[in-house]
Order: C-alpha cells, then sequence, then structure tokens
C-alpha cells in the first residue's frame, strides 16, 4: 500500500482474520477511499482516519464475511435439514426392524461417531467467530457424504422390502450427496 | 450505522444488481454509486457491501473478474443475464408494492399533529 502506516494495521489486522482475496479486494477499495479523501485537501493521516471509519471496524467486516460465508450457509441448511432426515430414516429403520440385521457393532458404533462428529462440526462452523472454522463444513460435507452412502448400502444389503419411509429417504439422500460433494470445493475455495 | 442503511439492507441485493446494471464497477465505486444515489441516505460501511457482492456472485446473479489497476489487484463484478432477469423481476414487485403503500397513505390528508 501506497497509503498510511494506519491502513497497513488495518489491513494486517484484515490479513490475519480473512482469505487473501477478500483481503486484496478490500485493500484496493480502502487505497480509493483513502485517495478519494486525500483529493478532498484532507492530510495522509486524516484520510487514513476517515478511510478506515468508512470502511468500517475489522471486527464488523469480519463478522459480515462469516454471516455470508459458503461454509456457514450450508451449515446452517444442513443443521436445518436433519431433522427430517433423522425422521425418514428412524422411521425407515424401524420399518426395516434394524434390530434384526446383523450389522458388526464396530460398524454401528462408527457410524454413530461418524454422525455426532459431523453434527458437532457443522455447529462449530454455523455459530463461529472465525472465517477459516466455517471451512469446516468442507470436510463435514464429505463424511456426511460417505454415512449418507453407508447408510443406503445397508438398506440394499440387508432390507428385505422397500417401505414408505425408505422410498422418501433414498432419493432424499442421494439427492444430499450430490448437494454436498458439491459443496464441498466451494467451501474449500473461499 | 444510520437507521437508513439498517433499513437499506433488506434491500440491498437489488440496489447493488440496479446498480451494476448500469455498467461492470468494483466494489468501491458501488458502495459510492449506492451513496449518491440515494442523496446520501445509504451510506452502509464500505467493508461490508464486499460480503453481499460474494453472495450475489456465487448466486450467479453477478460475475466477477481480477484485473491490476495501479499495480493492485482489483475485482470488478458485473450483471449476468440471471442478474438481470431477477431485476426486471424485482423492479415490478417493487413498483406494485409502493403503488399500494401510496394509495393508502395518500388517500387521506395526513392527521394534524400537535
Amino acid at each position: 500500500m501506497a497509503g498510511h502506516q494506519l491502513i497497513d494495521d488495518y489491513l494486517a489486522e484484515l490479513a490475519r482474520r480473512l482469505p487473501a482475496d477478500d483481503v486484496d479486494e478490500l485493500a484496493d477499495g480502502l487505497e480509493e477511499t483513502f485517495r478519494h479523501h486525500q483529493r478532498r485537501g484532507l492530510s495522509a493521516a486524516c484520510a487514513a482516519a476517515a478511510a478506515t471509519a468508512e470502511f468500517g471496524h475489522p471486527d464488523l467486516i469480519v463478522k459480515e464475511f462469516i454471516r455470508q460465508a459458503p461454509g456457514r450457509r450450508a451449515a446452517l441448511a444442513l443443521l436445518a435439514s436433519g431433522p427430517m432426515f433423522a425422521a425418514l430414516w428412524g422411521s425407515s429403520l424401524i420399518s426395516a426392524q434394524v434390530w434384526t440385521w446383523s450389522i458388526p457393532l464396530g460398524a454401528a458404533v462408527a457410524f454413530g461417531a461418524g454422525l455426532l462428529a459431523v453434527v458437532a462440526t457443522l455447529v462449530a462452523a454455523a455459530v463461529t467467530r472465525s472465517y477459516q472454522r466455517t471451512r469446516l463444513t468442507g470436510p463435514a460435507c464429505g463424511l456426511l457424504a460417505v454415512l449418507d452412502g453407508a447408510m443406503l448400502a445397508a438398506i440394499a444389503l440387508a432390507a428385505s422390502a422397500l417401505s414408505w419411509p425408505m422410498a422418501l429417504a433414498i432419493p432424499a439422500s442421494i439427492i444430499r450427496i450430490g448437494l454436498a460433494v458439491r459443496t464441498v470445493p466451494r467451501v474449500l475455495a473461499r | 450505522m444510520r437507521p437508513e442503511a439498517q433499513a437499506l439492507k433488506g434491500h440491498l441485493d437489488v440496489l447493488l444488481l440496479a446498480t451494476l446494471a448500469e455498467g461492470p464497477q468494483h466494489g468501491y465505486a458501488i458502495k459510492e454509486a449506492l451513496r449518491e444515489g440515494s442523496g446520501g441516505r445509504f451510506d452502509l460501511p464500505t467493508g461490508t457491501v464486499y460480503p453481499a457482492l460474494h453472495r450475489l456472485e456465487r448466486a450467479g446473479l453477478i460475475a466477477g473478474a481480477w484485473s491490476v489497476v495501479d499495480g493492485r489487484r482489483r475485482r470488478s463484478y458485473r450483471i449476468t443475464d440471471t442478474g438481470e432477469r431477477r431485476l426486471a423481476g424485482e423492479r415490478a414487485n417493487w413498483r406494485e408494492f409502493a403503488q399500494a403503500v401510496t394509495g393508502i397513505l395518500e388517500r387521506n390528508p395526513w392527521p394534524a399533529t400537535s
């Protein structure tokens, strides 16, 4: 920046908390604002103070980036749809008499632990005050797709007949796998 | 933040689209166009306009591209065909809404205040 120490400090604060591309874009806008105030006749120090004030406090900017972060929005959407999936798969497993299936205990425990890990990670990504942590939604989406795939495989191998809840749960999970796989690169890219 | 700027948040997307319908612009120019177009009423903290632009870009309503200006990386945005269609729809909705509200508010003279 050809600006002022105040602006450099301001951008350094943002650079610690936001992706590099976003900081480059903010830096360009801040430089334009700084020059605008200098053209109005302000000194460098006053122009820098006016420009940073006009841009907003770094906490406010970071909060707004987090609010709009693709990772946070995807986490909220997955958490909001979670109860519906739980109801669909819960009724599917009851209708298929899951307690009669011969599933290894280790596999069942691993599935449950994976599901808990996904939920905990999505909650963390949804409520975080760190932009970096919103990216946790990426690996959570990957694991969720694996868990959905495991559930579909279990149904295909162990269920003796198709029930109405399964007829809804299976396409819902296939759609969620597709959306989750598509979400991973979008979340990790920003 | 001014009360007008707070109220603006619910309409920010369509105002950003309308600003970009006039031609491609970068973030600071978009914010200035909003401020000047509203006679200074809509004066958002500049830094908060960028996340809104990114959200519109992810939705396919605008498209961003990097260039280099004065040795700095600059991201400029243009409205897409999808964005143009959304803007046209929002404009029509707004005209209907404004017409309905105006019809009610201006039906009778304003009551006198003490």
